[in-house]
C-alpha cells in the first residue's frame, strides 16, 4: 500500500483540479439533458471554481489544527460521495449543488494531500509532486472529459473519479503525517498569487473558449475537441525541456509564459479558417506557456513559506478564483458577441439561399427549414444538417443543395470564428496584465 | 564587455514563434475568416433562375423586384426578405415599395430584352388554365406573331401586380396550392382585361 499512496495522492490532487475544467467539453450535453440555458449550465463550472477558490484558504487553517491524514481521508470521502451525486443528478440546480460539494471536499482533499506528500517524500519532492499532479490535472481535464463524453455520456466523468478517490481515502490514512500547527510566519506571497489569478483567467479563455469553439461552433465531436485540445496538454507537459537549455531566471521564465498565452489567445482570435490545424500553434503557444508559468508560480508561492497548507490555500485560492473572474469577465462577451453574430449569419445565409442554383420551389422549402432551425437555436449556434435531411429535391439538384449546405455550415463557422474573437482577446489581455504584475518598481534610493 | 546572457534566448525564441505564428495566420486571411457581408442596400444583384417558362419569370421578376424594393426602403436585400419572412404582417412602406419593385423589374426586363413573349408562355398558361380542350386547341393554333400582337407580356404582368394582394402572396409563398388559387385568377383577369383594352385600341 505504502508504494500507492504516492501515485494514489497525485492522482486525486490531479483529479481535483482537473474537475475545474473537466465538464468543459460535457457542457453541450449537459444542457441538453438537463433542459438548461446557457446561462445555467455555466455555473456548473463557476460553482465548482468558487467554492475551491473560496474554502482553500479555510480548509488550510482547519488542517493545522487536526490529523492530516483524517482531514486528508475526509475530504477526500466527500469528494467522492460528490462525485457520485454530480453522476446522478436529474436537474440543473442540483448538479450545481452537487459540484458545490464537491468543490468542498476537493479543497480539503487538496490542502491536506500536500501535507500528506511532503510527509511520504520530503519537503521538496512532495512540493513539486503536488505541483505537478496539479499542472497535468488542470491541462489533462478538457481532454478527459471530452473523450469521457464521447465514449459514455458526461455523467462518466464523475462515475470514473469514484474508483480513484475510494482507493486514495485509505492511502492517506497509512502516512502519519505531524500536524501542521505553525505560527503565521510569512505573509502570502501576493505577487505571485496575482500573477497565478491572473494566468488562469487568461487560461481559462483557452481552455473553457476552445473547447466551447470547436464543438458549438464548428460542430466537431466532443472526442475530435479532446484530440485536437490535448496539444495544450502535451506542450504544457514539454514545456520545461524546452527553457532548461536556457537556465532562465524564474521570473524571465514566468514572463515568457506570460507572454506565450497571450500571443497563443491573439492568435486563436484571429484563425484563417475552421480547420483544425490551424489551432495547433496557437495551442502550443499557450501550452507552453501554462507549463512555464503555473508550476513556476505555485513553487514560487509556497517556497519556503510557513504554514505550507496555508499558502497552499492561498494558491489554489488565487488559480480558482482566477478562472471565476476569467468566466465572469468571458461569459459575458462570448454570449453577446453570439448574439449580434446571429444577425450578419442569417443575412449571409439569406443571401446564399437567394442566390443558390436551386428550382424556386426548392429555395421556398430550404428558406422554411432553415427558419425552423434557427428559429430551435436557443442562443447557441444552429446545426443545419437536421434541416437539410428533411428536403426532397429533384436528383439533379441534389450537388447544388449539398453545395449550398456546405456554404451555410461554412458561413456558421465564421459567424462563430466571429463571436469568439474578443473574448480570445479579453483572455490575451489578461495574460498580458499578469506580465505587467512581474514588473518591480525600481526600488527607492536611500537619502 | 558583459557577456549577453543565455537566458535571452528563451524570450527570442518566444517573441519569434508568436510572431512567426501571428505572420502566418494573418497572411492565410486571419482576421477576415468573417461571414458574408451583405451587399449595400442599392448594390447590383443577380437575377438568374434555375426554372424555366413561368417559374423562372416570376423569380427573376421576384428578385430584381425585392432588390428594388430593399434599395427604395434603404436597406439590404436580406434585411427586408428576413424582416418579410418573420413579419406577419408587413407595413404599408413595405408593400407599396414591393409592387413598384416589381413593376420596375418588368421595365428592366422588358428594356433589356430578357422578358419572354407572350407567344412563348401561352402553351403553359393553357396547360394550367381550367378550359375545355377544344378552347385550347383552338388558342394552340393560333400563330405566334398573332399571339403576340394581341397579347403583351408587360403589360398582363403590370395588371397583375397592381391587382394582385400581395400579402397575402408573403402569406401563401409556402403554400403552392393557395399561392396558385390566389394568383391564378388575378393572372385571367389580367389577360382578359389585357385583351378587351387591345380590341378597344383597335376598334
Amino acid at each position: 500500500m505504502r508504494r500507492a499512496v504516492t501515485p494514489l495522492l497525485a492522482v486525486t490532487v490531479a483529479m481535483v483540479l482537473a474537475d475545474s475544467a473537466v465538464v468543459t467539453l460535457a457542457l453541450p450535453d449537459i444542457l441538453q439533458n438537463l433542459d438548461a440555458t446557457v446561462g445555467q449550465v455555466a455555473w456548473v463550472l463557476i460553482a465548482y471554481n468558487l467554492v475551491l477558490g473560496l474554502a482553500a484558504v479555510p480548509a488550510a487553517m482547519v488542517v493545522e489544527r487536526v490529523q492530516p491524514r483524517l482531514f486528508t481521508a475526509g475530504g477526500i470521502t466527500v469528494f467522492a460521495a460528490a462525485s457520485a451525486w454530480c453522476a446522478v443528478a436529474g436537474s440543473i440546480e442540483v448538479l450545481v449543488a452537487a459540484r458545490c460539494v464537491q468543490a468542498l471536499g476537493g479543497a480539503l482533499a487538496l490542502v491536506g494531500c500536500l501535507e500528506q506528500l511532503v510527509a511520504t517524500r520530503g519537503e521538496r519532492r512532495g512540493v513539486a509532486t503536488w505541483v505537478t499532479a496539479g499542472v497535468v490535472g488542470t491541462a489533462a481535464g478538457p481532454v478527459a472529459g471530452g473523450l469521457l463524453t464521447q465514449a459514455i455520456s458526461w455523467q462518466a466523468i464523475f462515475v470514473v473519479q469514484v474508483p480513484f478517490a475510494v482507493l486514495a481515502v485509505p492511502a492517506s490514512l497509512v502516512v502519519r503525517a505531524a500536524s501542521a500547527r505553525t505560527r503565521d510566519r510569512h505573509r502570502p506571497a501576493v505577487r505571485a498569487n496575482l500573477t497565478l489569478a491572473l494566468m488562469s483567467a487568461a487560461l481559462t479563455a483557452a481552455l473553457f473558449l476552445v473547447v466551447l469553439l470547436l464543438v458549438e461552433g464548428w460542430g466537431r465531436s466532443p472526442a475530435t475537441a479532446a484530440v485536437t485540445v490535448s496539444v495544450v496538454a502535451v506542450a504544457a507537459v514539454a514545456a520545461p525541456w524546452l527553457s532548461r537549455p536556457f537556465r532562465p531566471p524564474h521570473q524571465v521564465e514566468v514572463a515568457v509564459g506570460c507572454f506565450l498565452v497571450a500571443g497563443g489567445l491573439a492568435a486563436l482570435a484571429i484563425l484563417p479558417s475552421s480547420d483544425l490545424a490551424w489551432t495547433i500553434a496557437p495551442q502550443v503557444l499557450v501550452g507552453l506557456g501554462l507549463g512555464l508559468t503555473v508550476d513556476r508560480l505555485t513553487t514560487q508561492a509556497l517556497h519556503l513559506r510557513l504554514p505550507r497548507a496555508r499558502h497552499a490555500g492561498w494558491t489554489i485560492g488565487a488559480r480558482h478564483l482566477g478562472v471565476v473572474v476569467g468566466l465572469a469577465i468571458l461569459t459575458p462577451v462570448f454570449t453577446g458577441d453570439l448574439q449580434d453574430a446571429q444577425r450578419p449569419a442569417e443575412e449571409a445565409i439569406t443571401a446564399l439561399v437567394i442566390d443558390a442554383p436551386l428550382q424556386p420551389q426548392d429555395k421556398i422549402a430550404v428558406a422554411k427549414a432553415l427558419g425552423s432551425a434557427l428559429a430551435d437555436q436557443r442562443g447557441q449556434v444552429p446545426d443545419l444538417a437536421p434541416a437539410f435531411a428533411t428536403l426532397d429535391v429533384d436528383s439533379a439538384d441534389r450537388p447544388a443543395l449539398t453545395a449550398l449546405q456546405r456554404r451555410l455550415d461554412d458561413q456558421l463557422e465564421r459567424a462563430a470564428n466571429r463571436a469568439f474573437r474578443d473574448s480570445f482577446l479579453v483572455g490575451a489581455a489578461l495574460a498580458l496584465a499578469a506580465l505587467l504584475t512581474l514588473v518591480r518598481p525600481p526600488a527607492r534610493r536611500a537619502s | 564587455m558583459s557577456a549577453v546572457p543565455r537566458w535571452i534566448g528563451l524570450p527570442v525564441a518566444a517573441v519569434a514563434m508568436v510572431a512567426g505564428t501571428l505572420t502566418v495566420q494573418v497572411t492565410h486571411g486571419g482576421g477576415s475568416y468573417e461571414p458574408l457581408r451583405p451587399a449595400a442596400a442599392c448594390a447590383e444583384r443577380p437575377a438568374t433562375s434555375r426554372a424555366s417558362g413561368i417559374e423562372g419569370l416570376t423569380e427573376r421578376l421576384v428578385l430584381i423586384g425585392l432588390a428594388d424594393a430593399a434599395c427604395t426602403l434603404g436597406v439590404g436585400r436580406e434585411e427586408l426578405t428576413l424582416q418579410l419572412a418573420r413579419s406577419g404582417d408587413p407595413t404599408d412602406a413595405q408593400v407599396d415599395a414591393l409592387r413598384r419593385g416589381l413593376r420596375s423589374a418588368v421595365r428592366q426586363m422588358k428594356a433589356d430584352g430578357t422578358l419572354p413573349r407572350a407567344s412563348e408562355l401561352v402553351d403553359e398558361v393553357i396547360d394550367e388554365a381550367d378550359l375545355n380542350g377544344l378552347v385550347k386547341r383552338l388558342i394552340r393554333a393560333l400563330p405566334a406573331s398573332l399571339v403576340d400582337k394581341a397579347l403583351k407580356t408587360d403589360d398582363v404582368l403590370y395588371r397583375t401586380i397592381d391587382d394582385l394582394d400581395l400579402r397575402e402572396v408573403l402569406e401563401n409563398l409556402d403554400d403552392s396550392s393557395s399561392l396558385d388559387a390566389q394568383v391564378e385568377p388575378v393572372v385571367t383577369q389580367a389577360v382578359k382585361d389585357s385583351l378587351k383594352a387591345r380590341l378597344r385600341d383597335l376598334v
